[in-house]
């Protein structure tokens, strides 16, 4: 097994492009979560010139333990980003036809899909644990009592951002693989949520209960939006049981559709 | 011995077309063997089917009598159509990556980057390389897993005469170390100066197969000049004449069977002639092979 990560990482580590595109997600992971209070701030000084008053110490974002579940779901929007670099680097066996080589040389074609689903869990942990330094750090400056009870809430997250990451990762590793082309699959991965929304409202009108089991739906309500807690609002604070089923078994279905695919295709 | 590579009934159909059309053949250790046949013949889509990245439509083969699986295709070294590499990488790092999927020593790179004469360039980019220079990485990343077996799809193939010469010295150099060479060409001069055995398909079928050496065996034709009069009555009346041909300003005569050039010679000085000019011609692969094409 770490031999295929090894193989995988081998092809990536001297492309400049996994370089740039890894480079500028961590860089905006890291900056974007560092970067809450100043957003804070400008709520108040806008709250300001309307003659408001906004005490941002009322806003526990960085507070343990929500700031858990806020990073998490913001750094989930970034996901894109590492989407886009697991098409970049599938396509490119394909339009390189070193897929074709890769096999010849003595890959199975499983292995090929092994060493790049295992690329996808290593990019996953990475994130995950990047949040988790992240959110340790903010959370002990900011947070005005550090009480292990509330610093340990609320870590079922972390295993949900997991999912989410490799679910999607999942998918864009699978679209590369029946689409084969760079552009055209980056073109489909960012609109198939829309596509997917406007599916949903449809679908909606007739039968509700299928939505949640919408792909992009199923990651949706695996971590739902935190901050309307701030708003006096009831959010779900926990990882629902059934959602982290549906998004494991779609994660299950993506790597599939990309294992028959690869095993039936004439490469 | 037992075959390195056996194949039985292959067939490989895209919709409607029969690309490969039960192929049936087998190749024995240590021989150069050449597939012959004009582009969109299959030879491509055979070795495709061989080297595990086409899936066959119907029929079976093995590789040193085992089931083919991807531990087996690590044994073999393989170019199929042109040589294919990371572009972004140096030409070292993609022998390395080669390495580590064929799960053979990285040591072994430096003897292969020099037998093909890369070493001074193997740490430039592979998308810097000329065709010649990437063909070459091509047959190192092949040999690199000192394999038994070696495939070579059109190696020479958009060379210049200088590589050319270059490449088939390497098959040459190759086959003596005693590694068996399944070599798919168009090129029949090439075909007929390295082989030693081959096959012919033509729209997917084999129409021959059979050893090298035997193109040559058959008639016999002497291309013979002499600065006489009536030189042309005078061939016809020599018993050893089936037909004579006038070619280039001298004489092709076709002999019969159990003539030779020399009875030939001998039959002129006879008749106080001679000739200023007498070559002995063997059929060429190119003739055979195009008269197995018009008769198939």
């Amino acid at each position: 097994m770490l031999h295929l990560l090894k193989i995988d990482l081998k092809k990536m580590t001297s492309y400049r492009t996994f370089w740039v595109i890894g480079g500028l997600y961590f860089l905006t992971l890291g900056l974007g979560a560092a970067s809450g209070m100043e957003f804070l701030k400008w709520l108040a000084r806008t709250f300001e010139d309307f003659g408001q008053k906004l005490n941002i110490n009322r806003i526990p974002l960085y507070h343990f333990p929500d700031v858990w579940l806020n990073l998490i779901w913001s750094a989930g929007l970034l996901k894109i980003v590492l989407g886009v670099l697991i098409v970049i680097s599938v396509t490119n066996e394909y339009t390189y036809r070193t897929l074709r080589q890769n096999v010849i040389d003595g890959l199975s074609r499983a292995e090929f899909l092994t060493s790049k689903i295992l690329t996808n869990l290593l990019l996953s942990l990475i994130s995950v644990a990047m949040i988790f330094v992240i959110g340790l750090i903010t959370g002990m400056i900011y947070s005005p009592s550090l009480e292990i009870g509330q610093m340990i809430t609320d870590l079922e997250f972390f295993p949900a951002y997991f999912l989410e990451l490799f679910f999607f990762l999942s998918f864009a590793l699978m679209l590369g693989i029946l689409i084969q082309r760079a552009g055209l699959t980056i073109i489909v991965l960012l609109l198939f949520p829309a596509i997917e929304g406007i599916i949903a409202a449809k679908v909606d009108n007739y039968a509700p209960w299928l939505i949640p089991y919408f792909p992009m739906r199923s990651i949706w309500y695996l971590i739902e939006w935190p901050f309307p807690r701030y708003a006096f609002q009831e959010i779900q604070d926990y990882v629902k049981l059934s959602s982290a089923i549906i998004v494991i078994v779609w994660t299950a279905l993506f790597n599939y559709f990309s294992y028959l695919k690869l095993k039936r295709a004439d490469i | 011995m037992e075959a390195v590579l056996s194949i039985k009934n292959l067939t490989k159909n895209f919709g409607r077309i029969k690309a490969v059309n039960n192929l049936s053949l087998e190749v024995k250790p240590g021989q150069v063997f050449g597939m012959l046949g004009p582009n969109g013949s299959g030879k491509t889509t055979t070795l495709g089917m061989l080297m595990g990245v086409v899936n066959p439509t119907g029929g079976e083969f093995t590789w040193f009598g085992e089931e083919p699986t991807h531990h087996v295709r690590k044994k073999i070294g393989a170019v199929l159509e042109h040589p294919i590499f990371y572009p972004y990488l140096s030409g070292q790092k993609n022998l390395e990556l080669n390495a580590m999927i064929k799960q053979c020593p990285e040591a072994n790179i430096p003897k292969v980057l020099e037998l093909v004469e890369l070493l001074d360039r193997k740490d430039d980019k592979y998308k810097t390389y000329s065709l010649g220079m990437k063909q070459r990485l091509a047959i190192a990343s092949a040999l690199l897993n000192d394999p038994t077996v070696l495939i070579l799809d059109e190696p020479t193939n958009g060379l210049d005469p200088m590589g050319i010469a270059e490449i088939r010295e390497l098959i040459k150099k190759i086959a003596a170390n005693g590694k068996t060479i399944i070599l798919a060409s168009h090129l029949l001069d090439e075909v007929q100066k390295v082989c030693t055995h081959f096959a012919v398909l033509k729209k997917g079928n084999l129409v021959h197969y059979g050893p090298v050496d035997e193109v040559g065996k058959g008639e016999e034709t002497v291309e013979v000049l002499a600065e006489v009069e009536n030189f042309n009555e005078l061939l016809l009346s020599f018993a050893g004449t089936s037909s004579i041909n006038r070619e280039n300003g001298s004489y092709q005569v076709a002999m019969r069977d159990g003539f030779h050039s020399k009875d030939l010679n001998k039959f002129l000085f006879e008749k106080g002639v001679v000739a200023s000019h007498l070559i002995t011609r063997k059929k060429t692969l190119e003739k055979q092979f195009i008269e197995i094409l018009a008769s198939s």
